[in-house]
């Protein structure tokens, strides 16, 4: 891809994004633009609840787009992606321990869990799966046998979700249940505080393997003899996908479909395997489809907000099935 | 030039050493298109792979251009010599230019960013191998003979002084196999560079190339 290409179609992604994120400010129960800007509801809705909630989706679905396209480029496989590999399982399997287990503590008539033990325990789960499989790595050369593993911990953290949900109380089952469905709405503007800057620096570290992951699209063989070396890339791509998965599932929940598809819709659009472009285009997309999303969710009803997961699953997989089959191009 | 001094090539496994060769004392010298052959799972691409550094000798020697192969670091090594393998690689949008480009990867920044200067010797490598016209086909749309120019495209971008490929011919039918080894003498004999072919297309290889190392079991037999 040219300069003048990549510059043109990032130019045309920014301003998707700026209408999008205008957009999600605007819709909603109650229209922005019928409120006086002095009115304090304006600012109450604005600065409260629509911003976290638009900064919300811009970052998750960066993130995600991120991980998901690192993930598949190092197995080569576009079928790879936080899910895959357990990572969002472990993430999950810990909030659920925390919300079911834990919220029978009680400390002076104080639930016990708050969003920093949610965190805490999201990225020690995702960091628990991404140590297994880097002992799995370590000990096989084989991607696939590392994806396998990742799909069979990923069934194995599934039931045990379950088992913990059959014998939680209906209230914490409730509350997992809500949570596991995905919602960008309950940050805050100080989590937001939190959560960008850690996936800023994750995103920037993630840019810091552009030369390295170009190389290993050929395959590792290649890779290697290209002066990469293959056990340093695994481990910063599995430190850098699992605590991202880790911070974005404890603020939204599991967000699927947004980590697989969208470096696929962006290879298929904009036809190019070079990372730098491919990362600036996942980022843009990611912010777009999650803003497309919670729009959605937003329109659709007004007395109540739907799962941002049902709306970008629902809506978006059949897309993606579409673009594939019209496609001749081999994605992966 | 590469040289195996007393080297013992083989695997290191949870139950030890499993030895495929003892004593391999060989010199290979720039300008040398050098064909290896021998029996499936004899031991070629285990000497291969000991002389590119993926595997370490048991025991012995390997010498590239007289300081020892451990001693070099792996973007030194990416410098000296390049590999074409069988494995076939393709997707993610991967252009006949993207492959070769990729050979600048141990000369370029952190952020992949392809100098003037990069895009110029892309470019010389393409032409070499009348390949300019199939720079923007994906990987995927082409033949395995165009494939296997488009790797070794990729070694001459590189710019290594040696470039070693591993069976290079197996898919190739019987025109492609010819073109492949015309273009391999004339960089031996153009640009000086050391080439090792591995292959079972004995009278083939015998048309093109200079020397032979045959590897049997127990004995390697060296014929000039």
């Amino acid at each position: 891809m040219t300069q003048g290409k990549f510059i043109f179609n990032t130019l045309f992604l920014l301003v998707l994004v700026a209408l999008l994120t205008i957009g999600d400010l605007c819709f909603g129960s109650i229209n922005l633009f019928s409120l006086n800007s002095g009115d304090p509801l304006f600012s109450t809705i604005l600065y409260d609840i629509r911003l976290p909630k638009t900064l919300t989706c811009m970052i998750a679905g960066s993130a995600l787009a991120i991980c998901g396209l690192l993930m598949q480029s190092l197995f080569r496989n576009p079928l790879a992606g936080p899910y895959v590999l357990g990572v969002s399982s472990g993430a999950s399997l810990s909030v659920a321990i925390a919300t079911m287990v834990l919220t029978s503590i009680h400390i002076s008539g104080m639930f016990f869990v708050g969003k920093g033990i949610i965190t805490l325990f999201s990225i020690a789960g995702a960091f628990f799966v991404t140590i297994i499989i880097l002992m799995v790595s370590k000990r096989s050369k084989s991607n696939v046998t590392v994806l396998l593993v990742g799909l069979m911990l990923s069934q194995i953290l599934g039931a045990t979700e379950g088992l913990i949900q059959y014998v939680s109380s209906a209230d914490s089952v409730k509350t997992f249940v809500m949570w596991s469905m995905g919602s960008v709405g309950s940050t805050t503007l100080s989590d937001i505080w939190f959560l960008a800057p850690f996936t800023f620096i994750l995103i920037g570290l993630g840019f810091c393997l552009i030369k390295p992951m170009n190389a290993i699209l050929l395959n590792e063989h290649y890779a290697q003899n290209l002066g990469v070396n293959i056990h340093k890339l695994r481990i910063s791509v599995i430190v850098i996908t699992s605590v991202l998965v880790g911070l974005i599932t404890a603020f939204c929940g599991p967000i699927a479909f947004v980590g697989i598809s969208v470096p696929i819709a962006s290879r298929l659009f904009f036809k190019t395997s070079h990372h730098l472009h491919q990362m600036v285009f996942c980022i843009l997309i990611g912010a777009c489809v999650l803003l497309a999303a919670d729009i959605i969710c937003q329109v659709i009803s007004n007395q109540f907000t739907l799962p941002v997961n049902t709306v970008t699953t629902l809506i978006g997989s059949p897309i993606v099935i579409y673009l594939l089959f019209k496609s001749k191009l081999s994605i992966g | 030039m590469i040289q195996l001094n007393d080297v013992e090539i083989g695997y290191k496994s949870k139950k030890g050493a499993v030895s495929v060769f003892k004593h391999l004392n060989i010199e290979f010298h720039t300008g040398d298109l050098i064909g290896l052959m021998g029996d499936n799972g004899i031991g070629k691409s285990t000497l291969l792979k000991t002389i590119t550094g993926t595997l370490k000798p048991l025991s012995g020697q390997v010498l590239l251009d007289g300081k020892n192969s451990n001693s070099y670091s792996a973007a030194e090594l990416a410098r000296y010599l390049s590999i074409v393998i069988t494995e076939k690689i393709g997707g993610f949008n991967l252009t006949a230019w993207d492959v070769v480009a990729s050979g600048r990867t141990p000369y370029i920044n952190l952020f992949g960013k392809l100098q003037q200067e990069d895009k110029d010797i892309i470019e010389a490598s393409l032409q070499k191998l009348n390949l300019v016209p199939l720079k923007d086909k994906l990987i995927d749309e082409l033949s395995d003979g165009q494939r296997q120019k488009v790797m070794i495209a990729k070694s001459l971008a590189q710019q290594t002084p040696v470039i070693i490929l591993d069976e290079p011919t197996a898919f190739l039918d019987y025109n492609s196999k010819h073109q492949l080894f015309c273009v391999l003498k004339d960089l031996c004999e153009k640009e000086n560079k050391l080439i090792i072919v591995s292959s079972h297309d004995l009278d083939l290889m015998k048309v093109y190339i200079n020397r032979s190392l045959t590897l049997m079991e127990h004995n390697v037999v060296e014929i000039h």
